[in-house]
């Protein structure tokens, strides 16, 4: 069945700019969103859990005699959305004006963006989806039935889900913008738990997920998820010290994501950012270069404009340490008087580094003795000074080689630091993820243990 | 509040009789159970920055789901409309569940009637003054108020975020056992995100309180309150310095360190985990996991607080639940599914975040009563560790009760008294094993009324709360 947007459903979009220019908006903007999504979850080999879920919702932005506001409503009857925005506009009227509210200049909106399958990453395969086959791709990558126990361990339970979707997204706007995006998704995910002849409990979660049924390659999932628990029996506690650090692509995005969150110019333009000040600085490592590559076809994360409409564009973020820009929307752009660019960044990656195709394993040959970091659990990071804590789990590894799981550890410093101590980036993101960020090496990180 | 009946069948634009045949769709094709679950919410928010309350807006969420079981399996769809073809198309959604047992061969049925009973008598959350109704433009100079307050307060002030948003939902719920219920459920959340500066340091901090309560909620009080509290340890955030990292005694301060309480050990006690093995807390019903004196409970009963209920989201009432009593594991937190399977009655934890998801196990507002101690005796009797006044971001793992939290701010202890105020460390340890290694616990039980949103899966509002207490052994992370 089709779930994308019908031309009833966009010409609803069309309709409330008009309604909302009608009732006195100057300017406004609508997004339409449509998504449906079929999940099967199973619980040791059996079917735990189905459900359906379809979504339709309007969001208007209105620009009134120079005030701002933003609604939205998921009743789509025409009555309703006459109601919705009438009070919408009384209510815009109540706030105090803003000059710097506004759409964005129309000559940086995209214009290749008309039918929303323009990145190939709408999947016809959705349409033939039934309960039959969804069942079979559900069950059929399910090992529970046929894990024997291990020496040390045995299965607890193998919880997992697949699901497929469709998300239409529609932006129109009252300058004549019209900008849509299609894409599909199909996801599988397990967690095994497994209790070692301790008692002790422990868990392995993997996924995989791709815009194309006949990608996705849901068999030998469960198994990964089973030996990445099963690796985790006998952890033990290091001492406190600093370590080189390999942190694997699974996590990694962990440490760069408040690098993105402190160049957005909501945080700098409250001075709630560590780089305040840092533009066209070098301050990072040179061998930390951050691209946007945000307009692949086929590849997740990809799109064509932003929320506001606007064209995205492929470029480098920060330069071998540098950093090229933030990311300043139409109303941040006029409130820093700065010239505005894209919101956020849509589809990061970190480049390898200091060549191409080093992979985890690669990296802990390089530093030899050190912690392969395989996850987060917990912690923060302080967006006004840049110092993180995060606890970790992994395991210790020396001459390259993996020795033994770690547990309770924590890795503590300043996010500046950390990036100027880099030795090495990977080449071995999965593309199934919107960040593309390779497993990475630093030295002298403080960690702290025993 | 509860409104009468018909209020509930009008908002949606249905009768009894269209319910009741909703429900007998959703078993048409078997499955033991099915409810209904009607939601509309209208949200509003308005945002000061800059010193301009410049930009807010609201937003309606509306629609039904339709849940309908077979033993412990789930089928769940949702219409967003609540016309009846579209409502009959979910309840068929929903029932897919029953070709997928039986697709599997492995189909249950239970007659099994569940605890509940309307009971309007205990409505804990009144509403004096609607949100939907309230006058936005009388809400704008409360914005104004708070920022002029905050930085009356303290000269180091350079930027001031406010926000206010409210919501109300009316809730029908309906199950195949006739059991109808009604709720309408506000929410108020005043939220202000401070950055200070001095001598070219800069340090935020953000401070919120939230409550089931009406627009009657916004008072001077509560502004002046908050002002106090966004500028309250300032002068200790900017002198506060890293501590050297290692394991060491950590009390932690009344009231908010209750998070910790909520992530390392209260989702350990929600059954669906324990259901399918995964907690470290499965198979421990009756033993003894902590010292005596110690006692543990989920509350939705408390009038006003942000995890109160007068119904959970299957219809059973709010209840006060003790997880821990003396010390001893007395029970988890149960939805309708779990309790069938335990064979007990439901504790009133079956919640969701909203019409488009099906209700699990999910805390309410969760803390430790209080001991005996004194908070002062309790940091007296710490020669070397950390005293901790505000967690953060703190994240567990269910099986192996391994947590972390970050530490917002707090001292050194040394020799029993409070010195070098810390931040931005982790602490990190093992749930049941902090839980054991609880050697203290004072008289000073304060419940936590900032803006706590559970993420397991969906969001939900929630509490916490903890007296002041010593846990005699964990990992602290630093230089």
């Amino acid at each position: 069945m089709d779930h994308t947007l019908t031309a009833q459903e966009r010409a609803l979009a069309a309709r409330c700019l008009e309604i909302a220019r009608a009732k006195g908006a100057q300017k406004a903007r609508v997004t339409l969103n449509k998504s449906c999504m079929d999940l099967i979850g199973t619980l040791n080999g059996e079917v735990d859990k189905v459900s359906h879920c379809l979504d339709r919702s309007i969001s208007i932005a209105l620009f009134v005699d120079g005030k701002f506001g933003s609604f939205s409503i998921n009743r789509l009857e025409e009555s309703a959305l006459e109601d919705f925005i009438d009070k919408a506009i009384a209510t815009a009227r109540l706030l105090e004006a803003d000059p710097c509210r506004d759409l964005p200049d129309p000559a940086r909106t995209a214009r290749d963006a008309t039918g929303g399958r323009e990145l190939g990453l709408y999947d016809e395969a959705c349409l033939a989806m039934d309960a039959g086959r969804r069942l079979e791709l559900a069950l059929g990558a399910s090992i529970f039935k046929e894990t024997a126990p291990g020496d040390n361990w045995t299965l607890v339970s193998e919880e997992a889900e697949y699901s497929d979707s469709v998300f239409d997204t529609l932006v129109m706007d009252t300058q004549g913008l019209s900008c849509r995006h299609t894409e599909t998704s199909f996801e599988y995910g397990v967690e095994m738990t497994i209790q070692d002849s301790e008692g002790n409990r422990y868990s392995g979660y993997w996924w995989n997920s791709k815009p194309r049924l006949a990608e996705l390659g849901a068999d030998g999932i469960c198994a990964v998820a089973l030996e990445r628990a099963v690796a985790q029996i006998g952890p033990q506690s290091l001492r406190s010290g600093k370590y080189r650090c390999v942190v694997d692509t699974e996590c990694a995005s962990r440490l760069v994501t408040p690098l993105l969150n402190a160049l957005g110019a909501y945080a700098v333009q409250q001075n709630n950012s560590f780089l305040c000040g840092k533009l066209g600085e070098k301050v990072f490592s040179e061998g930390l270069t951050i691209m946007d590559e945000c307009r692949r076809c086929g590849e997740t994360g990809s799109r064509l404009f932003d929320s506001e409409g606007v064209a995205t564009t492929e470029h480098e973020i920060v330069s071998q340490g540098i950093v090229n820009e933030y990311f300043i929307n139409t109303y941040m752009s006029n409130k820093m008087q700065m010239p505005p660019n894209v919101e956020d960044a849509i589809r990061p990656k970190v480049k390898p580094w200091p060549k191409a195709g080093l992979d985890r394993e690669a990296l802990m040959r390089r530093c030899g003795e050190g912690i392969l970091v395989t996850g987060f659990n917990g912690g923060n990071s302080n967006s006004s000074t840049g110092d993180y804590s995060f606890g970790i789990e992994g395991f210790a590894f020396k001459d390259g080689r993996i020795t033994h799981p770690v547990r309770e550890m924590l890795m503590t410093g300043n996010l500046i630091g950390l990036w100027n101590s880099l030795l090495a980036v990977g080449d071995d993101a999965r593309a199934c993820k919107s960040k593309l960020i390779p497993t990475l090496a630093f030295e002298n990180v403080d960690i702290s243990g025993e | 509040m509860i409104y009468d009946r018909q209020y509930y069948l009008d908002t949606f634009g249905v009768t009894e009789r269209d319910i009741a045949e909703l429900a007998a769709e959703g078993l048409r094709s078997g499955g033991d159970f099915c409810d209904l679950f009607f939601e509309n919410t209208s949200y509003r928010d308005i945002l000061l920055r800059d010193g301009e309350v410049s930009s807010g807006g609201f937003h309606i969420d509306y629609g039904v789901g339709i849940r309908v079981l077979c033993g412990e399996k789930t089928g769940y769809a949702y219409s967003e409309s609540t016309d009846m073809p579209s409502m009959r198309a979910a309840a068929r959604a929903a029932a897919a569940i029953t070709a997928g047992v039986a697709a599997v061969g492995d189909r249950r049925t239970s007659d099994h009637r569940h605890f509940g009973r309307p009971n309007p008598a205990a409505d804990r959350y009144p509403m004096l003054q609607d949100w939907r109704t309230a006058d936005v433009a009388a809400q704008l100079p409360m914005l104004q108020k708070l920022e002029s307050l905050i930085r009356a307060k303290d000269a180091r002030v350079v930027k001031v975020i406010a926000m206010l948003s409210s919501q109300v939902s009316d809730i029908l719920m309906y199950n195949s056992f006739e059991e109808m219920k009604y709720d309408t459920r506000p929410m108020g959340s005043l939220v202000a995100s401070v950055v200070f500066a001095q001598d070219g340091a800069i340090e935020n901090k953000s401070v919120s309180r939230s409550f089931r309560k009406g627009g009657e909620m916004l008072t001077d009080a509560l502004l002046e309150e908050l002002a106090s509290q966004a500028v309250q340890g300032i002068d200790e955030r900017f002198a506060a310095r890293r501590p050297k990292g290692g394991r060491m005694p950590v009390v932690m301060g009344a009231g908010a360190s209750g998070i910790l309480l909520h992530e390392a050990m209260g989702h350990a006690f929600e059954a669906d985990f324990n259901r399918k093995g995964q907690s470290v807390f499965s198979g421990r019903m009756g033993e003894r996991i902590c010292r005596q004196g110690i006692t543990i409970v989920d509350d939705g009963t408390i009038r006003g607080n942000r995890g109160a209920v007068n119904f959970d989201d299957e219809g059973v009432p709010g209840q006060y639940t003790v997880m821990v009593e003396d010390g001893i594991l007395t029970s988890y937190l149960h939805d309708r599914i779990s309790a069938k399977y335990y064979g007990v009655a439901p504790t009133g934890n079956g919640r969701r975040e909203s019409f488009r998801y099906n209700p699990i196990p999910r805390m309410r507002a969760t803390y430790m009563e209080s001991g005996e101690g004194s908070a002062e005796d309790i940091i007296a009797s710490v020669k070397k560790g950390i005293y901790v006044d505000q967690f953060a971001n703190g994240q567990v793992k269910i099986g192996e009760g391994d947590f972390t939290f970050y530490v917002k701010s707090g001292f050194l202890i040394e020799d029993g008294r409070l010195t070098m105020p810390v931040k931005d460390v982790n602490i990190i340890g093992n749930g049941p094993q902090a839980l054991a290694d609880i050697v203290a616990v004072a008289d000073d039980l304060k419940i936590d009324d900032g803006t706590w949103t559970c993420g397991k899966e969906q969001s939900c509002p929630v509490s916490c709360g903890i007296p002041t207490v010593l846990v005699n052994n964990l990992t602290v992370g630093g230089e």
